[in-house]
């Protein structure tokens, strides 16, 4: 039975992330590698053979194949600033400003969802930083939208979703390791928990049971207010734990707001504050290949 | 091992280390600890899926058992050696489901949960409510469990009276 389970389960969860956004996972590129990636390493067998008979047939000197003219190196646009403009950048620029006006059509919102439970968003780049105070001490969780992007698709996922319509490609979530800090009233030291959200790792496992909504990796104390990581500081890693302490330590975290619900919402901030900051890089990406 | 606790759902607030030590109880009581046990809550919404996947019933319920062994005679524990076979099954606990139930009926969630647990385990045990005779063996093994949790933590359960109609 527990594979059938099993599969239930991972079925009921690979559903739960598929939902509509047209064309949301379009920006992706590494989800398109694998259809890239068998066709392109054909393709290229004989393409490489034929231009090396080309060299290798003695051409006449002096003749070059069209390929390799100096041409496309050479810039072909110019605005006057003295920087390199070719027609890949035009390219490029005209591919950016269609990607940017297709990602804001999709964009759910301007502005960024509100965390309930009176949490306060602090920004510095893509490092997002909530602070709560409760009844004299103080909670933040920290997390980073870069890199929080699982490439949690399978092979056999990507072959079914090539068959469906582009709406039923997956949504892009974020799902960013975070920290938890949670300092008591004139407490010397920090009691910090490093979660994470651990489907990505799990769906990849064969026969894995499903796993928590998010989990804690280390618990370790830090020094209050200091942004420095001491190395020296026992670490408490989860994997080897006793369940029981285990369970304490997420209701410990339940009070204090940090529960499926809260890290529900944490994704839902998180994905939306990665969708803008990608817009922004494509924005700024685009103003640097056009120069202006 | 022990038992394996997952929380899948945002709706119900759990107290993951009174729970534990509730099935823990439980366990002791009927002594299994040497099983693995897997614990899983789950919303209306994925209860009531795992229902009509496996029984074709199309409705949210409190607990849905898969039993490891499924021949088991009632009670009989299986003789297993190998440690990987030390394992009764999971059970998904309908929590969103057990939970309004509670306010209806006031009764605390947690000790609602024990006793759905507890049927949970019968189930895993190899007892079963399709005839009047399993009903009432099946009772007798719930009353005793019952009664042996009062005893040793002190707390009353009262049995869900509505609730051998699923399962």
């Amino acid at each position: 039975y527990s594979i059938m389970l099993k599969s239930l389960v991972r079925a009921v969860g690979a559903a739960v992330r598929l939902s509509s956004a047209p064309s949301a996972a379009a920006r992706a590129l590494p989800l398109s590698c694998p259809t890239n990636r068998s066709p392109g390493s054909v393709a290229s067998r004989p393409f490489t053979r034929s231009l090396w008979m080309l060299n290798s047939n003695g051409a006449p000197s002096g003749y070059r194949p069209k390929l390799f003219s100096s041409k496309v190196l050479s810039p072909s646009v110019s605005c006057g600033c003295g920087g390199l403009h070719t027609e890949g950048d035009k390219a490029f620029g005209n591919f950016l400003s269609d990607e940017i006006k297709e990602e804001k059509k999709i964009q759910k919102n301007k502005t960024l969802p509100k965390m309930s439970g009176g949490w306060e968003l602090e920004m510095n780049g893509t490092e997002a930083k909530l602070t709560r105070h409760l009844s004299g001490e103080k909670v933040t969780v920290t997390f980073n939208v870069n890199n929080s992007i699982p490439p949690s698709f399978e092979e056999e996922e990507e072959a079914q979703q090539q068959q469906k319509p582009a709406e039923e490609e997956p949504e892009i979530v974020s799902t960013p390791n975070f920290v938890v800090e949670v300092t008591k009233q004139n407490g010397k030291h920090t009691l910090v928990f490093d979660c994470h959200f651990p489907e990505d790792e799990m769906s990849h496992g064969e026969g894995e049971e499903e796993s928590d909504i998010f989990a804690i990796r280390e618990v370790s104390f830090q020094p209050e207010g200091d942004s420095e990581w001491k190395e020296t500081s026992y670490t408490l890693n989860t994997d080897s734990l006793d369940w029981a302490l285990y369970d304490h330590l997420m209701d410990f975290l339940a009070d204090r707001g940090i529960d499926n619900t809260f890290t529900d919402e944490l994704m839902e901030l998180s994905t939306a504050i990665e969708h803008q900051e990608y817009i922004k890089f494509l924005e700024d990406l685009q103003s640097f290949v056009k120069c202006n | 091992m022990g038992v394996v606790l997952r929380n899948l759902q945002k709706i119900v607030p759990i107290r993951r280390a009174r729970l534990r030590r509730d099935v823990n109880t439980l366990r002791h009581i009927l002594g299994i600890q040497k099983f693995d046990l897997g614990v899983i809550c789950v919303d209306n919404r994925r209860i009531q899926q795992i229902n009509h996947i496996y029984r074709k019933k199309n409705m949210p319920t409190d607990v849905l058992s898969f039993p490891f062994y499924e021949d088991l005679r009632p009670g009989k524990l299986p003789c297993t050696l190998h440690r990987d076979e030390l394992n009764l099954g999971d059970i998904f606990l309908g929590v969103e489901f057990v939970m309004k139930r509670c306010q209806e009926e006031s009764v605390d969630l947690h000790d609602a949960l024990t006793i759905v647990t507890a049927h949970g385990i019968c189930h895993l045990l190899g007892y079963r409510h399709e005839t009047e005779e399993e009903w009432t063996e099946m009772l007798q093994k719930e009353s005793y469990i019952s009664s042996e949790y009062s005893r040793l933590t002190g707390r009353q359960l009262e049995p869900l009276m509505r609730r051998h109609e699923d399962g």
